[in-house]
């Protein structure tokens, strides 16, 4: 049965649901048990199941070595790290050993880790808790990126990782939290490494992760007045990433735009730019289009952190430029 | 309390061997036969086979940086230890690792790493796994003495001792991080010390004894296995080569390396241990020698008949649900 509730009580029914299937779930992070997390997303778990949540010293290091540790030897832990910026600090056990152990071990051992942690502007917290960090794990090869937007998205996603063999970076986003949507009570999956269309349409393809979704169905709905009808898709799992789905669009539609939050310079929006490249480019009708915060990081101030971020009327202003070229 | 006639022959066998194991390594990667490099344990021999020695089959193994030694000893075919060293198909992981990536689950050898400091942290998962699971096994790790300026070294002891992890953090200390003395790098005069500000029990023991190493191991052994948590143990020894085979390691002292090689050469010690407390002969000794060489000789004759990898086979095991895509 599905009723609505936030994108954060997905998530924290998520875990539960998962520590009760699975003897071999277990959490751990900074304020995750007696707490519940710093954002209340493991509220609950600690009361249910003590030994299997476990506050730790802050030391990402530690949580997520140990996590791979453990991993090795079959459990699967779902460390947090608080907040994504902080991912810097355990960078070296995410990449070069998450990342690398089924490699290592030749296929013998695995690591499934599911490392939660949030990332994301909006919260007027400035550049070291506001961070989008996909494209800082983009280029490890064995590591996979979830960046789940709705609720439902949010639940079914984070079972799927959490039973799934590889290391798994959740990406949630903490300007999601409190959004709303219809979520199935019962515990569920959606596929990983596979895109979604949310909207079809046929003139343009917006590629949009988490809160540039949101964005690119304001455009969508404006360019329809205009006659436009705009195709949205959502990757869901950007590494490996559903290439095949954006490619269709696109050789469907002639015209790409790629919306995220973080910045442009070496972010998402450019290796899916390159990707259309080498696959279909005799198919597009104009150049491709970033819509992107601007490269600097996120300042404190309202207005300069409102100034950075990239807004609806960009992606409209995308729109109607690759529909005029 | 000494160790038995059997058991200390047993030891120098295995250390008689890993030294062997070594020089042999040490010829085909000046050679180039072997590539990349490699990181050679000579003179440490009985801080490795000491330890190794004091281990179950199911206790975790983290050997380190310069840990072929306490690799070929951990129970896996030695000669696809070396295979693995050597870049071959026959390798323990098939060629993928090298030098520093020789695991093997089977006797949970869980590998070293290229990262100083990152195993000390990854070794609290196995030993928590231990915990969560309710048995007795119990976690070692190698660490150098350069390892320990890395923050992980710090974040693991505390954590493993607040939960009271069943690990046993063994630093062999052989002085030099590379050509960086530990005294210059570090403000304890013996690092053992550096344990105490997370209450860790420490001590410091002569690395090339290897009776001394096997009662210190045993003391922290028991411990762990009875949930009483960590213990820091730092071994005192010295590494003959340079930092990686071909290091002419200029930035040590002549007369220092001399008295290390000269005078406190563990194998030496334990022959003449051997020969004058246990009564050994010369003869039984070279025995044991002999059949090391063959050993070996056989190793060396397997590695260099051993076929290539399949190039291709770089893209397994990348994911482990899915291929990545070639050319």
């Amino acid at each position: 049965m599905s009723r609505i509730i936030s994108y954060g009580k997905a998530i924290n029914e998520a875990l539960h649901q998962e520590m009760e299937r699975d003897d071999s779930v277990f959490i751990l992070g900074e304020d995750v048990a007696k707490m519940g997390g710093d954002f209340g997303i493991t509220q609950g778990i600690w009361h249910r199941w003590p030994h299997r949540a476990k506050d730790t010293a802050l030391s990402e290091q530690a949580i997520i070595g140990l996590a791979n540790g453990a991993a090795i030897c079959g459990l699967r832990p779902v460390p947090e790290i608080m907040f994504a910026d902080f991912i810097t600090c355990c960078y070296d056990q995410l990449v070069n050993n998450a990342a690398k152990l089924n490699f290592m071990y030749n296929g013998k051992a695995h690591c499934p880790i599911t490392v939660r942690t949030v990332q994301g502007a909006g919260i007027r917290c400035a550049y070291h808790h506001s961070q989008n960090v996909e494209a800082w794990l983009m280029n490890v090869p064995g590591l996979v990126i979830v960046m789940p937007t709705t609720p439902y998205e949010a639940k079914g996603l984070l079972i799927s990782s959490i039973r799934n063999n590889n290391p798994v970076v959740f990406l949630e986003h903490k300007l999601l939290y409190n959004t709303k949507g219809e979520v199935p009570e019962e515990p569920y999956t959606i596929d990983l490494y596979k895109a979604e269309i949310e909207r079809e349409g046929k003139d343009i393809t917006i590629v949009a992760t988490q809160t540039a979704l949101k964005l690119a169905h304001e455009a969508a709905a404006i360019m329809e007045k205009e006659g436009v009808s705009v195709e949205i898709i959502d990757p869901r799992t950007i590494m490996p990433l559903d290439k095949e789905t954006i490619i269709n669009s696109v050789a469907k539609t002639g015209r790409l735009i790629i919306a995220h939050e973080g910045p442009k310079f070496g972010g998402f929006g450019a290796e899916i730019s390159a990707i259309i490249s080498e696959h279909v480019w005799e198919y597009l009708r104009a150049p491709i289009m970033r819509v992107t915060s601007l490269d600097v990081p996120v300042a404190f101030a309202p207005v300069m952190e409102d100034y950075v971020l990239p807004k609806t009327e960009h992606v409209v202003k995308a729109c109607r430029e690759v529909m005029e070229y | 309390m000494a160790l038995s006639k059997e058991r200390l022959l047993k030891l120098y066998e295995d250390m008689f061997l890993i030294r062997r194991f070594e020089e042999e390594v040490e010829v085909y990667a000046k050679n180039g036969t072997i590539p990349g490099f490699v990181h050679l344990s000579i003179g440490q021999e009985a801080a490795q086979a000491g330890i190794i020695d004091c281990l179950r089959k199911t206790d975790y193994k983290f050997p380190d940086h310069r840990g072929h030694g306490a690799i070929a000893l951990c129970g896996t075919d030695k000669k696809r230890v070396m295979a693995e060293i050597f870049a071959k198909a026959t390798g323990i992981n098939g060629g993928r690792g090298g030098s520093m990536h020789v695991h093997d689950l089977e006797v949970r050898n869980m590998g070293f790493n290229g990262i100083q400091g990152s195993t000390v942290v990854t070794c609290l998962g196995t030993a928590f796994a231990s915990q969560y699971r309710g048995t007795d096994d119990v976690t070692v790790v190698f660490l150098g003495d350069g390892t320990l300026g890395e923050g992980t070294c710090h974040e693991s002891l505390n954590m493993a001792a607040t939960w009271k992890l069943p690990i046993i953090y063994c630093l062999l200390n052989n002085q030099y991080a590379i050509s960086t003395h530990y005294t210059e790098a570090h403000p304890q005069q013996q690092l053992s010390t550096w344990a105490k500000g997370y209450e860790v029990p420490s001590e410091t023991v002569d690395g090339n004894d290897v009776e001394a190493v096997v009662e210190a191991t045993e003391r922290a052994i028991e411990r762990a296995r009875k949930g009483e948590g960590p213990t820091f143990i730092e071994f005192m020894t010295y590494r003959w080569q340079g930092h990686f085979a071909g290091d002419p390691a200029a930035y040590r002292p002549d007369d220092e390396v001399k008295e290390w090689i000269e005078n406190r050469d563990p194998i030496k010690l334990l022959k003449e241990k051997l020969i004058s407390r246990e009564g050994c002969s010369e003869e039984e000794l070279q025995k044991i020698e002999a059949k090391a060489n063959e050993e070996i000789a056989e190793m060396v004759k397997f590695c260099l008949e051993s076929p290539d990898p399949v190039a291709e086979d770089a893209l397994k095991n990348v994911y482990a649900d899915r291929e990545v895509e070639d050319r």
